[in-house]
């Protein structure tokens, strides 16, 4: 099909970008983690690398999200300041998991509970506008569930903690088959905000379809996987089958935006008003956790 | 820019209207070669038939008396500058409430009205097409609801119709094809007034995309959708039926005024129609009149010939007759918040409830009200004469703009035999053509109509907290003209469009209405155009043509 | 605040400003260049008729607070020596360019009774009492012919010389409307909400 044709370069530039990120991400992880590292700790390593791509998603996107509301309630500059922060913990866990445990587990509580709070603060502000939870409202506003993102991010950090200490037991069950299922349900509520966003696009273009089938397929053979490990190599291809996607949703909404009128050169606008550039990297985080937890649950077998 | 003196769609080829400077590959046919179909106009009724037909494998050619444009690189973001994509030719108003023609209701280009239209993609309530025997007022129309759905439904999806996922009023219906768009404030007004006196109210069905479509661009909510869309957001025929007409075959010939349908023994012949600065004349076996519910009779009239001396299609008096517009009184007011009614769409929410709820009415028939989005200049003349305001009380009360918030109904009018389109023979436009002269006076149904609806409408502003409140006086759309029946007694044409005096000549536009309905008519137009245009088919396969 | 007194609560706005940004594309800033820059000469006015036409147009919209007012007359001069009509005349009006004429000529004749001096030089009470009786049709039917005053003072006079001033940058800054917007549109739509490429209201 013919597009419109406003100059390509941006998109290419948001492209390298991402990709570059992905790869240098990846050599530093290499870099950083010995190749006899115990179990636990590499699951802690994975479990901060998770909470910090989802502490860089939610700085990124609730900063210019709460931009495009003009930060009319101060509480809006909570968000974006909280997962800054997070993030910081998070890349310092993702380099040395067991230091600095405290100031860490510190920072890790208050983002469980930005997050909470966050999900309330929504829930109120789409109850008192006009068509309350209409599809409308939550089409185009206050999205209920992008403040769970950030507790996520919180929740994956203490997890992170606790494996860093070598207790790979949370609320007295085995951590990975805990933590599995736990995560499958996250990729499905990522799942749902995605699925509304582009059924709100219509999903005219089809590549909208792939964030509403691999990552339920993930998240389906990650929680099966629990009982019968030998789907663990299916949920490996899946999940990083969605690692991929948070990778490349970047790249795709940057095309969308060029998709747009005025294209990058109207990026003012476009960068609030087309698809979101910083959202679809939640996914690349919760399957980072996703990937760790598949060789702890090999294990257990 | 939208003062265009040459043809575009020319030698082979026509504009592309998604690329600046752009061409496509069109069809061209020789005066001397006889099409399947001349049609008349290019609007919702015609370009879309235009479209119907040719992928239908007829031969069409389509005449536009207006330019052909390019929305990217042709319209500017200014009221004054857009005055082009308007009929400006001379035409004579009168009756006791004489209508605002011009930029109120007429468009001149390919695509028509559609290319500065408010995008409003609304069905018809069921029952008014049979409001007569149903409902106890005006008449019925030859078809049904029943008969139409599969038709609107065809429509809204070639304009790819953002609507809410359920819409509240009429009957059960497929998903809208996008997805409705954000309501601005100027909606959102109409919203709380309607939530705090516990009336439905829905964001509005445009024909604007929420999303991307092949090459065309979504919404960027840039407001000036009255003076032409510059992204193609908006769904017109320009941008829509128009290429596909042409990809499937049809030949569009922009500014080519028609002046006459040529007749032999009965039947009509061909078109004779001005272009680049002559007569000229079309052979065709069917003629289509499509120019809406003013040049249509006009066209009809100025037919005249020794056979028909009282013009085409007129043996029972009735072309020109019947015309309606929609009643259009508006409420405003002013409001703590801002509204800046100059951002997105004009109409984004709306209230059928007195469509669609006849309990405590003091007459008959219905009306929907949307909420308002006037750009400067529209809004100062309005203020200025609706109030008489000007001076430094004007330039003060200006001032305000941004915190004013408005509804307008469409109101259903009555059709009336003397309320008409004639032409006056006296007068002669530039191609040497007699003008239209229209006649218009409300009814004493109207008139409650309106009263009734102005109560509504500050009811709902005051719930919404606004202050000051004024009204002011509208009207929109044209109806009628040639309305369309069972009898060849008391209607032009048969439920396909086909007049019952001609067999060849069809007509296919809104003067077929022989009601107006409570809401805008394009989306019926285009739906009636669609059915139109599969009823030929069927009848060409059945050697009825 | 005064009787001529004008004060916007957009002080600091010019929409002019975003005449290099997203907003503006090539066609629109054409057109608005060719308003702002190419101000027709006199073609179809008498120079008689267009300096009363000056006078009425200073009280239909007064510009005390600018030393080089919008012009407006020039604008109408233009429209009516190209006959650029808006597409219909109601059937108790003669054509556009007659009306306006007879029009001119029933102001004029009304100072001249009233007062015994042209138009241009009465007090601006004194010229707003008599647009005041054109505009309620109190007036005397001498001057007017066919013309009825009331709708040759709303439907020509004002009407053109309102759409005239509101289609000029000046205007859209004082209202604070957002002037043209394409390919750039808005993104904030609800109440109070405002994009940093709009105009910000200051009371104080």
């Amino acid at each position: 099909m013919r597009r419109p044709e406003p100059s390509h370069r941006p998109l290419l530039a948001v492209g390298a970008l991402v990709f570059a990120g992905a790869v240098g991400g990846w050599l530093l992880l290499r870099r950083t983690a010995p190749k006899d590292e115990a179990k636990e700790v590499a699951a802690a390593r994975a479990l901060g690398a998770g909470a910090a791509v989802l502490a860089f998603s939610v700085a990124t996107d609730s900063a210019l999200e709460h931009y495009r509301g003009s930060f009319e309630n101060r509480a809006m500059f909570i968000a974006p300041t909280v997962s800054a922060i997070t993030l910081a913990a998070a890349a310092l866990t993702l380099a040395r998991p067991g230091t600095a445990r405290g100031a860490k587990r510190l920072v890790f509580g208050a983002a469980a509970a930005t997050g909470a709070a966050g999900v309330g603060f929504h829930f109120y502000d789409l109850s008192k506008r006009e068509g309350e939870f209409d599809l409308l409202n939550i089409f185009y506003h206050a999205p209920l569930g992008a403040p769970a993102a950030i507790g996520l991010a919180g929740i994956f950090g203490l997890l992170s903690q606790r494996f860093a200490r070598g207790e790979t037991r949370v609320l007295g069950y085995d951590g990975a088959r805990l933590i599995a299922p736990f995560t499958a349900a996250a990729l499905i509520g990522t799942v749902a905000e995605a699925g509304i966003f582009h059924f709100r696009g219509a999903f005219q273009n089809p590549a909208m379809y792939a964030p509403v089938t691999i990552p339920p397929a993930a998240a389906a053979a990650l929680t099966l996987s629990v009982a019968a490990p030998r789907l663990v190599p299916v949920a490996r291809l899946l999940l990083e089958g969605t690692a991929v996607l948070g990778i490349a949703g970047p790249v795709f909404h940057a095309y969308g935006i060029h998709r747009n009128m005025g294209g990058w050169r109207n990026w003012s606008q476009m960068i609030l008003q087309g698809p979101p550039l910083p959202a679809p990297p939640a996914f690349l985080g919760i399957a980072i956790v996703g990937l760790a937890m598949l060789p702890l649950l090999e294990a257990d077998a | 820019m939208t003062d265009v003196h040459a043809p575009r769609a020319k030698t082979g080829r026509a504009p592309d209207v998604f690329r600046p400077g752009g061409w496509i590959e069109m069809r061209g046919y020789s005066d001397e070669e006889e099409v399947d179909f001349a049609i008349v106009g290019t609007g919702a009724g015609g370009g879309t038939l235009a479209c119907k037909l040719a992928e239908a494998g007829f031969s069409v050619v389509a005449f536009e008396a207006g330019p052909f444009w390019r929305p990217l690189e042709d319209f500017a973001s200014d009221e004054e500058a857009q005055g082009g994509l308007y009929w400006t030719d001379d035409r004579i108003t009168g009756g006791a409430d004489p209508i605002e023609l011009g930029s109120n209701n007429s468009g001149r280009g390919v695509g028509g009205t559609t290319v500065h239209y408010t995008m409003i993609a609304l069905r018809w309530r069921p029952e008014w097409f049979k409001s007569r025997s149903q409902l106890g007022y005006a008449r019925d129309w030859p078809i049904s609801f029943d008969d139409l759905a599969p038709y609107y439904e065809e429509a809204e999806d070639a304009l790819k119709v953002a609507g809410p996922v359920r819409y509240p009023w009429s009957r059960r219906r497929r998903r809208y094809p996008y997805r409705e768009h954000e309501v601005n404030a100027s909606g959102l007004v109409l919203a709380r007034g309607c939530e705090k006196l516990g009336i439905k109210w829905s964001p509005l069905p445009l024909a604007t995309l929420s999303a991307p479509r092949g090459m065309a661009h979504p919404c960027v909510y840039r407001g000036f959708c009255a003076y032409g869309c510059s992204t193609n957001a908006k769904q017109s025929v320009l941008v829509t039926f128009i290429p596909r007409a042409i990809k499937a075959g049809a030949e569009i010939r922009d500014l080519a005024m028609v002046g006459r349908i040529e007749m032999k023994d009965g039947r009509a012949t061909g078109l004779l129609y001005h272009r680049e600065g002559r007569w000229r004349r079309q052979k065709a076996r069917h003629v289509v009149v499509a120019g809406y519910a003013i040049e249509t009779p006009r066209l009809l009239l100025n037919s005249a010939c020794p056979y028909f001396p009282d013009g085409l299609a007129n043996d029972e008096g009735l072309v020109g007759t019947h015309l309606m517009c929609h009643s259009g009184p508006g409420v405003w007011g002013y409001l703590d918040e801002e509204i800046r009614s100059y951002k997105a769409p004009p109409c984004m929410a709306v209230t059928e409830h007195w469509n669609y709820d006849d309990t405590g009415k003091d007459f008959h028939g219905g009306y929907a009200f949307m909420s308002q989005g006037p750009l400067a200049v529209g809004w100062a003349q309005d203020v200025a004469i609706n109030r008489g305001l000007w001076g430094m009380a004007l330039r003060r009360e200006m001032t305000r703009y941004n915190h004013s918030a408005g509804l307008r109904i469409v109101g259903e009018v009555e059709p009336q035999r003397e309320n008409r389109v004639e032409v006056a023979p006296d007068e002669k436009d530039q191609y040497g053509l007699p003008i239209p002269r229209v006649t218009f006076s409300y009814s004493e149904n109207d008139r409650r109509l309106m009263r009734h609806s102005i109560g509504s409408m500050r009811s709902v502003l005051e719930a919404a907290g606004a202050r000051e409140l004024w009204n002011d006086d509208d009207t929109s759309h044209l109806m009628g003209g040639c309305r369309m029946g069972d009898n060849p007694k008391d209607s032009v044409t048969d439920a396909d469009g086909r007049t019952w005096a001609i067999p060849n000549l069809w007509i296919c536009d809104g003067s077929l209405f022989p009601t107006s309905g409570g809401v805008n008519p394009s989306l019926t137009i285009q739906a009636l155009a669609c059915r139109i245009g599969d009823r030929i088919a069927a009848m060409a396969k059945r050697g009825e043509l | 605040m005064s009787a001529d007194e004008f004060r916007t609560p957009y002080r600091g706005y010019d929409v002019l400003a975003k005449w290099d940004t997203p907003s503006w594309n090539d066609r629109t800033r054409e057109v608005v260049r060719r308003r702002l820059h190419e101000v027709p000469e006199r073609r179809f006015l008498t120079e008689e008729e267009w300096r009363l036409l000056e006078a009425v147009t200073a009280r239909l919209i007064p510009q005390p607070d600018r030393e080089e007012p919008v012009p407006i007359v020039p604008w109408i001069d233009d429209k009516l020596f190209r006959n650029d009509g808006p597409g219909y005349r109601y059937a108790d009006m003669p054509p556009m360019r007659e009306a306006w004429r007879q029009g001119l000529k029933g102001i004029a004749g009304e100072a001249r009774d009233r007062h015994g001096r042209p138009f241009e030089d009465l007090t601006s009470a004194q010229q707003d009492e008599i647009l005041t009786d054109v505009q309620h049709g109190r007036t005397d039917g001498r001057w007017w012919g066919d013309l009825p005053p009331g709708g040759f003072f709303l439907h020509l006079l004002l009407k053109e010389s309102v759409a005239i001033y509101y289609s000029h940058p000046a205007a859209w800054s004082e209202i604070g409307f957002g002037g043209p917007a394409s390919p750039r549109g808005y993104v904030r739509l609800g109440f109070d909400a405002r994009d940093p490429w709009e105009a910000e209201e200051r009371h104080d």
